[in-house]
């Protein structure tokens, strides 16, 4: 393989596979995210979407296969480059000890800031925007661990946002959102790829949301990747039926209307 | 709307004064205390006296002689390796991201009383005087190697009680071992031991403070130094990996510092217990943020204080006998952890 391959994508991915211990979760793991694109996985729990996202993040190593990350094999970045190419929002419970959410927001900042990580004006302004994007400024001095679930998952994309990648990778962004965020929050997302630019790819369960937001849908299950494709094509009910082993005519992935009536 | 509204909307500037505030006050105190060592003993030193001894090249008199070649690196000996033991606790509760992990608790300190009781043993039993530095070497193998079994150990068991557990265990087994070499070893060792393994700063000599000051200041300086990958990584590992701290580099440098800085205190003064714990969670507290770059130099000031304080009530109450300063600093130190576990407890209620 060459080094540098010439590639719009920003993050691409062929016949990686995944998994803890050099054992592989999922195989055979072709994909790529284009700058303005979001690219989404969807599948049943334990699909090994998280270990994915964490591959990709530089969090595991790669089982097999090969990732590049703007057109350079990720194995060959340095934590400090991966840093400045994508950030990352996982599904981790945080706990943090007398931080204030700006303090935690600001952490976004770190491959920015010089060696002892005092941050400019500038680093201050970009916090700022990113609090303001994600609706939680006003929350800028309170204690992190006083905020509810949603309120920390929103803390936690600013943080992601403000670190100004190139790719935003996101483990379930919306899981503790309600109704109100959650549709804010994908507002956003597309705000941050159709202005900056930025590629996304992340998991979502919510599946109406998923053909709202995604430009393209990947379809995880039992170690590999059963179909992938626009979200016109991925939102057929066979399609989902089969992804998530559902009968026929209990769901409908377009509005999430359920049926229990058998 | 300029840089000036942006600063302050983040608290910044109140946060700036409230840092030197506490900076400023624990600096004084520490100086306040330093005086009151001096002073303060069998012999009693007036000030305008110590001051004349100090700076003024008054050399000669019993006084002058008490301060220079006993109170004086005994004090420094306090300060330093009581800065080096607070560093050292904030260190391991960073990397285990656990608030009552410390150099005691998990054992390095343990670890390390056995290595230098068995060079204690091995070597006096040859040589008429056991060299600082071999001490210092011996405690650091030590420490690196209880250090080792607890982070074997942190692997497999995921909850925060079972590391503290696990270290307690590495702490008894030390110990233990410890105390059979005791037994063995013939009187004039065990006179020896004993004072050192209770915990003390006597009979510090000005070639151990050149030892101590040798790895104490340098250690310091790296973990201040380090404060910008220490914030990332409160954040946990994985979120400090991905905004680019190199964690095997980072993790390697944390290792090696805190057993320098727990190994040394242990060679030079025994096992000291809490200061490691308390001081970094009382000096969070009054500076009301965990940002290293800040706490760092604060728990290194509140480390110096505490065992000042410590030493001079170890030396003073039951005068003319010592009591282990580690058990002053267990007596005031340890209620600081209930304090912190209940407040804990509470809050999570609350919520």
């Amino acid at each position: 393989m060459s080094d540098r391959m010439e590639d719009s994508a920003i993050l691409r991915a062929q016949g990686l596979a995944v998994g803890y211990d050099g054992a592989p979760l999922v195989s055979g793991i072709d994909l790529a995210v284009a700058a303005h694109g979001v690219v989404t996985l969807v599948g049943p729990n334990g699909a090994g979407k998280s270990t994915l996202l964490k591959t990709v993040a530089g969090l595991l190593a790669p089982v097999g296969g090969a990732v590049w990350l703007s057109g350079r094999p990720l194995e060959q970045l340095d934590p400090h480059e991966r840093a400045l190419e994508l950030s990352v929002m996982l599904t981790d419970r945080l706990r943090t000890e007398l931080l204030t959410c700006a303090d935690v927001v600001e952490m976004g900042r770190y491959p920015h800031t010089g060696r002892m990580g005092v941050p400019t004006s500038t680093d201050l302004a970009k916090v700022r925007e990113a609090m303001q994007t994600t609706r939680v400024w006003d929350l800028r001095d309170k204690d992190f661990m006083q905020l509810s679930d949603g309120q920390r998952q929103r803390v936690m994309l600013a943080r992601a946002i403000c670190q100004e990648p190139r790719l935003l990778v996101l483990d379930e962004p919306t899981s503790y959102l309600d109704v109100h965020y959650q549709i804010e929050l994908l507002a956003v997302l597309r705000e941050l790829v159709e202005t900056r630019g930025v590629g996304v790819l992340m998991s979502l369960h919510e599946l109406p949301l998923v053909w709202k937001v995604s430009d393209w849908v990947v379809c995880m299950k039992d170690g590999v990747i059963t179909a992938q494709g626009t979200p016109q094509e991925m939102c057929a009910p066979e399609v989902i039926d089969e992804l998530f082993d559902l009968e026929p005519g209990t769901f409908d992935p377009l509005t999430g209307m359920i049926d229990l009536r058998k | 709307m300029g840089d000036r509204t942006l600063t302050d909307d983040l608290g910044r500037r109140a946060r700036r004064t409230r840092t030197a505030a506490v900076l400023a006050g624990l600096a004084f105190l520490v100086l306040a205390t330093a005086v009151a060592n001096l002073c303060h003993g069998s012999v009693v030193v007036p000030v305008r006296e110590l001051g004349a001894i100090l700076f003024g090249g008054l050399r000669t008199g019993t006084n002058a002689q008490v301060i220079w070649s006993i109170r004086l690196p005994r004090l420094i000996a306090a300060g330093l390796l009581g800065g080096a033991l607070a560093l050292a606790g904030l260190l391991l509760q960073t990397f285990f991201g656990n608030p009552i992990a410390g150099p005691y608790i998990l054992g390095i300190s343990s670890g390390a009383k056995l290595a230098v009781a068995t060079t204690m043993i091995v070597v006096v039993g040859r040589a008429a005087m056991t060299a600082s530095w071999m001490l210092v070497s011996a405690a650091f193998v030590g420490s690196v190697a209880a250090m080792a079994c607890v982070l074997v150990a942190s692997r497999r068991t995921s909850s925060a009680s079972g590391l503290i557990v696990v270290g307690v265990m590495i702490g008894y087994i030390c110990s233990a071992l410890t105390d059979f070499l005791v037994t063995f070893a013939s009187d004039t060792h065990i006179v020896n031991l004993r004072s050192w393994s209770m915990g003390s700063f006597s009979g510090t000599s000005w070639t151990d403070v050149q030892v101590m000051a040798a790895l104490v200041l340098p250690a310091s300086a790296c973990v201040f130094a380090l404060s910008k990958p220490l914030a990332a990584y409160q954040m946990g590992e994985g979120y400090a990996q991905t905004v680019g701290v190199n964690a095997r580099r980072f993790r390697l440098a944390l290792i090696v510092l805190s057993s320098l800085l727990a190994g040394c205190v242990t060679a030079f003064a025994g096992p000291i217990s809490f200061v490691g714990i308390a001081v970094p969670h009382v000096a969070k507290r009054l500076l009301k943020t965990s940002r290293p770059l800040v706490v760092v130099p604060a728990c290194f000031l509140g480390g110096a204080l505490f065992c000042l304080v410590c030493d001079l009530i170890a030396r003073s109450v039951f005068a003319p006998n010592e009591v282990s300063v580690s058990a002053v600093t267990a007596l005031f130190g340890a209620p600081v952890v209930i304090a912190m576990l209940v407040g804990r407890q509470r809050r999570r209620y609350e919520r």
